[in-house]
């Protein structure tokens, strides 16, 4: 058994697989904790559409899917910024228009492929078994510079997850940051299109920032229990599809709901909100 | 003669074809304390957002003896601390009420400074003259409602501004906990060199200290003085076009509608 472990892991895409598995885990849990906090979910959807949208538009135009998803989603984050600044229009509202279109010019993509659709389709799932070395080293910096700009501007971080208002009323810049999370939002999200996909990337957006919410005050702790709980699914998500021979996106997407439901379960935040006031945490 | 450190002239905010403010003109004094009173939908907010920077607008607004744009830089913000209506936290929010007041000086400390020993020491002080300072541990999401605005309330106090927006900051307490709060912005105005601005609809719970009173109705200064003017039978019936009669008891204000 041991041997055949050993066997395994001295396979290189699975070597590849698993470097991709941490990477993935981090760079998408770190941002959802952005993305629970902030309460705007729909901006991990129109992101990962957005990626996938470009991904397919790079397909039909003979560039790199990766490249052209890159650059979709950034044009996506420079437009949802300014946008969602005005204070005419609900964030949801734009968020959900802008996440219809990307969907939309997706599949308009898709449908005027004259090629085999299979590598589009490999896009809204990803494969992390089969990684290039650039998928790699594309993630790898991916996912420095994200947890850099968390390192770097924490205490700003923290001021505007509580309050963007108050934060910029009171001298924190907080438009530079909002905007330098969006493109990051674009990067991680068009990084991991190799990955677990444009469509599966969505729920490491948001659940294992939902699963530290269940389990940590401390803003510091909730960074850290999020990228665990996504690393996790993703090393756990591998490991049964590698057993089970299952779609790798699919099954990491999987355990992170189960680790979700675990720490909602057990959740100590939960019961002592319940004990003390009676309320209800979502 | 004090120096006019909030200075709007001819100001004009619309909204598609509704005008919320209309051809405002307003001066208001270094260390003076200020009431904008008026009906809902009277435009107080949006005028307190105008001076915040919150708001775009027609007109000339300056503040600190300087023109300024409809967003502030980031100096005149730094000046500018604001308490808005009771805000709606997740109980599950990771933040502590002592990092909530801290958060309040990191704007000042800029890019790459961390909070030390003393702006801690800082912020214990002002929960403490806020009564709040056994609740530091809590997370702010399980405070009341009235603790929470005390400890919002110590935030923007930790900013060290100049000016202090208040928008119908006791708005939802109940009227023990708005008596407190009432209370505590009276210290403030005693004890720190502060300009106030305080946004209310309700003119029975008025910070004794306010010595001065806007009156808006539909986007309009209806009248501007001492608060007892402001507050008589003549003015807040005119104003309400609803016959509205005040008396005083101990100190004390009280209205009678009808």
């Amino acid at each position: 058994m041991v041997d055949y472990l050993i066997d395994v892991f001295l396979y290189l895409p699975i070597q590849r697989a698993l470097i991709a598995c941490l990477l993935c885990g981090i760079s998408c849990s770190v941002l959802s904790v952005f993305v629970i906090l902030m309460k705007m979910p729909l901006i991990g959807v129109s992101m990962s559409h957005a990626a996938f949208a470009g991904a397919v538009l790079g397909m039909l135009f003979d560039i790199n899917p990766f490249l052209s998803g890159f650059i979709v989603c950034l044009i996506t984050a420079g437009v949802l910024g300014p946008i969602s600044d005005r204070t005419d229009m609900a964030p949801e509202n734009i968020l959900g228009i802008m996440f219809s279109l990307l969907m939309g010019i997706a599949f308009l993509g898709m449908g005027i492929l004259t090629r085999t659709k299979a590598n589009a389709l490999n896009l809204m799932w990803g494969s992390m078994l089969s990684l290039s070395g650039t998928d790699i080293d594309v993630l790898t910096i991916v996912t420095a510079v994200l947890l850099l700009f968390v390192c770097l501007f924490f205490k700003e971080i923290r001021s505007i997850l509580f309050s963007r208002q108050l934060a910029g009323a009171s001298g924190v810049p907080e438009r530079l940051i909002y905007y330098a999370l969006l493109f990051l939002t674009g990067a991680v999200v068009s990084s991991n299109l190799a990955t677990v996909g444009g469509l599966l990337i969505f729920a490491l957006l948001v659940q294992p920032g939902a699963t530290a919410l269940q389990l940590t005050y401390n803003l510091k702790y909730f960074f850290i229990v999020s990228a665990v709980s996504g690393v996790g699914a993703c090393v756990s998500g591998l490991v049964v599809s590698y057993i089970f021979d299952l779609p790798s996106g699919a099954s990491v997407v999987i355990m992170s709901t189960s680790i979700f439901a675990v720490a909602y379960v057990f959740s100590p935040k939960r019961r002592t909100i319940k004990l003390k006031q009676g309320g209800n945490i979502s | 003669m004090s120096e006019k450190i909030i200075e709007l002239k001819d100001v004009v905010v619309k909204k598609g074809k509704d005008v919320l403010l209309d051809g405002i003109n307003l001066s208001v004094l270094r260390n003076e304390f200020v009431g904008i009173i008026g009906p809902n939908g009277a435009g107080k907010t949006t005028l307190l957002k105008v001076i915040a920077g919150f708001e775009r607008f027609m007109g000339t607004i300056n503040l600190f003896g300087r023109k300024e744009g409809w967003r502030r830089s980031r100096k005149t913000r730094l000046r500018i601390g604001y308490v808005p209506q009771q805000m709606q936290i997740d109980k599950a929010f990771p933040i502590l009420a002592l990092e909530t007041v801290m958060t309040g000086v990191i704007g000042r400390l800029g890019l790459f400074r961390s909070p030390g020993r003393e702006e801690k020491k800082k912020a214990i002080n002002l929960m403490e003259m806020m009564h709040v300072d056994h609740l530091a541990d809590r997370p702010l999401g399980q405070l009341s409602g009235g603790e929470r605005q005390k400890v919002i309330l110590a935030r923007a106090i930790m900013q060290q501004p100049d000016i202090l927006l208040m928008d119908e900051p006791t708005a939802n307490l109940d009227i023990v906990v708005q008596k407190e709060f009432l209370n505590l912005i009276n210290d403030i105005q005693r004890h720190k060199a502060l300009t106030l601005c305080f946004v209310t609809h309700d003119f029975t719970m008025l910070p004794d200290t306010m010595q001065r009173a806007v009156l808006l109705n539909k986007g309009k200064i209806a009248f501007d003085g001492d608060i007892d003017t402001a507050l008589s039978k003549e003015t807040l019936s005119g104003l309400f076009g609803y016959p509205i009669e005040t008396f005083k008891r101990d100190g004390r204000r009280f209205i009678s509608y009808g």
